[in-house]
């Protein structure tokens, strides 16, 4: 929103559940069911017969695909619903990319309800259990041998029992089994212009994801991965974007490199979340990736994509145990950290703590920004080990 | 208010709104009971704590919002909080170590004392709004608003219940009440939103997983 505002755009707002003031502003708010985006699709093509729409732009995993579907029923700048939808389910994507010949772990499908012993026994490890359709890395989780494969494959079938993951469908009924890749992983974020693939930033993971979960830490740009692996990172994911046939937007993408080149673990036809996209910062203003985006949407000039000189950080605070939050303690001195820009406490005192794999929420985030990517995650690490979370 | 005896006890949390705005909550109360605005650094006259921000190089600090201990700052600087916020923290710090109050309460206008805006009359107006129309509204969400004060037209208000914390807050007041003052007492400049967000124990939506 307020990216939109800065540059003077006047926005609607969707969402899944009726906003309290929609009569009130009955084009700026609107309620849409994203659980079906053909309907929602109808739904904003009637509204913009008295509201006029010129951009549509998701901001997460499931909007993506309902802003693919107005687009394509607006005619508006945006990726065609097959390719939403490709980039959302990880099977599709999987295959759609083995097709391109993309390097990806090798992946087999399975229905939650086979017996996981005969799964178990047949698999190669070490490996690892995704879900089709939950995110950050939620209900994901590494096996290495047949005991943790079933340890896993419980927790992981218990996950997508839970209303909210079943709520996805078809897709709950399933999950993946794919090797698990060893090496490091870095997180590259790109704008897709007309087919073309604009890398916005690589960011480097300096906390090894070798499960058997993955949360994520920390997250710093520039990457200092040595260039010419730079440039074949950044090739893979555009192999990527053709392949899944996205043409206009932002993507986010998780690769692995190891010595035998890069690996598209992820992509995802949408910006970093919205917390993260705040360490990023483009050109001699200083303008937001949300900016660029909506600027992108709407076919506005953009002044640039070269993201600032300065290192940049986030740390997604790890979640620290299960139980209630009472109270969390050193903001203020995690804040007075050097180069430490800011620390958001995101969960509220009563909220539940679930840690991974069967939670997925951070408590907070951290940001940093410095002369190098050596100091930010130092800077990010010392502030983080001034908080402590009080858990009943 | 007698200054803190240990400013190192104070805690600030920074809780930015956009990149405009951006509150900085305080362990310590700074103006108890009532609220004061400074729309400029010639206002600021008498109460450090407001000279001192206004004096930060390149800050560019256009609007100043003090109550209880939440200090609200409007800036025209593009420079993002995260940048910058340290650097009113310090002059914050350096205020409340001050001899004297951080901040003195608004003065009433004199009688006869004119004001190009009758903040009296708007903030009527908007009470009325906010009890007869938004209140009921967000109370389906368990939510509530509170009006603080209006200086020079400008709405100063605090949320509670579903709407303190809640990943939605900033949309229910920038597409909903916000066109709704706009459509009903015109006369309205801005909304300053002062709520300790951070503390909101049950927010309707959560906030972002990233």
């Amino acid at each position: 929103m307020e990216a939109a505002r800065q540059i003077g755009v006047e926005l609607t707002v969707a969402s899944e559940q009726r906003s309290t003031l929609e009569a009130e502003n009955p084009a700026g708010l609107l309620t849409l069911d994203f659980k079906n985006p053909e309907r929602a699709a109808d739904h904003v093509h009637a509204f913009a017969r008295t509201y006029p729409i010129h951009g549509v732009v998701g901001v997460d995993d499931d909007t993506a695909i309902v802003a693919a579907w107005i687009a394509e029923r607006l005619k508006l700048k945006g990726n065609s619903t097959h390719a939403a939808e490709a980039a959302r389910d990880k099977h599709r994507q999987r295959l759609a990319l083995a097709d391109a010949g993309v390097p990806i772990p090798r992946f087999e499908l399975h229905l939650v309800a086979e017996d996981p012993t005969a799964i178990a026994a047949s698999t190669r490890y070490p490996c690892v259990l995704k879900p089709l359709r939950l995110s950050a890395s939620r209900g994901v989780v590494r096996a290495d041998n047949a005991q943790s494969f079933m340890k896993g494959h419980d927790r992981l079938k218990a996950i997508l029992a839970e209303p909210d993951a079943a709520a996805c469908g078809e897709p709950a009924l399933h999950f993946l089994v794919e090797d698990f890749i060893p090496g490091y992983e870095v997180a590259l974020e790109g704008l897709v212009v007309n087919r073309r693939l604009h890398v916005l930033a690589l960011f480097d993971k300096p906390d090894p994801l070798d499960g058997p979960f993955f949360e994520e830490t920390i997250y710093v740009t520039p990457s200092t991965v040595p260039t010419g692996l730079q440039t074949a990172i950044a090739q893979c994911a555009e192999r990527a974007v053709r392949a899944l046939e996205i043409t206009e937007g932002p993507i986010h993408a998780e690769l692995r490199y190891n010595e035998r080149g890069p690996f598209l673990i992820e992509l995802a036809a949408r910006p970093i979340g919205g917390r993260c996209s705040a360490v990023l910062r483009f050109g001699d203003k200083g303008i937001s990736l949300e900016e660029i985006i909506v600027r992108h949407a709407l076919g506005m000039p953009i002044p640039s994509l070269q993201r600032e000189r300065v290192a940049a950080g986030v740390m997604m605070i790890p979640i620290p145990g299960a139980g209630t939050l009472r109270e969390v303690r050193g903001v203020a001195e995690a804040k007075q950290v050097p180069l430490v820009e800011d620390v958001q406490i995101t969960a509220h005192p009563g909220e539940r703590l679930i840690p991974f794999p069967e939670g997925s929420r951070y408590p907070g985030f951290i940001f940093a920004r410095g002369e190098t990517p050596a100091t930010v995650e130092t800077a990010l690490r010392d502030a983080h080990s001034r908080l402590t979370f009080v858990i009943a | 208010m007698p200054p803190p005896d240990n400013t190192a006890e104070i805690r600030i949390t920074a809780e930015p709104i956009d990149n405009q705005r951006c509150k900085f909550v305080l362990s310590v109360p700074v103006l108890s009971g009532g609220v004061r605005r400074f729309a400029g650094a010639d206002e600021a006259k008498g109460s450090p704590l407001a000279a001192a921000i206004f004096a930060i190089p390149g800050l560019a600090v256009s609007e100043l919002i003090v109550s209880g201990n939440i200090v609200t700052v409007v800036k025209k600087s593009p420079a993002p909080w995260q940048a910058v916020g340290q650097a009113v923290g310090i002059a914050i710090r350096s205020a409340l170590t001050a001899d004297v109050p951080a901040v003195t309460p608004a003065r009433k206008p004199a009688a006869g004392e004119g004001s190009a805006v009758d903040d009296d009359a708007l903030y009527e107006q908007v009470a009325k709004v906010f009890d007869e129309q938004v209140n009921p509204m967000v109370a389906r969400h368990g939510g509530h608003v509170e009006l603080i004060d209006v200086q020079d037209a400008v709405v100063m208000l605090r949320m509670g219940g579903g709407c303190q914390g809640c990943g939605m807050a900033d949309v229910t007041l920038r597409q909903g009440i916000e066109g709704m003052l706009a459509q009903l007492v015109p006369a309205v400049r801005g909304i300053v939103d002062i709520t300790d967000h951070t503390s909101g124990a049950n927010p309707y939506f959560q906030a972002s997983k990233k």
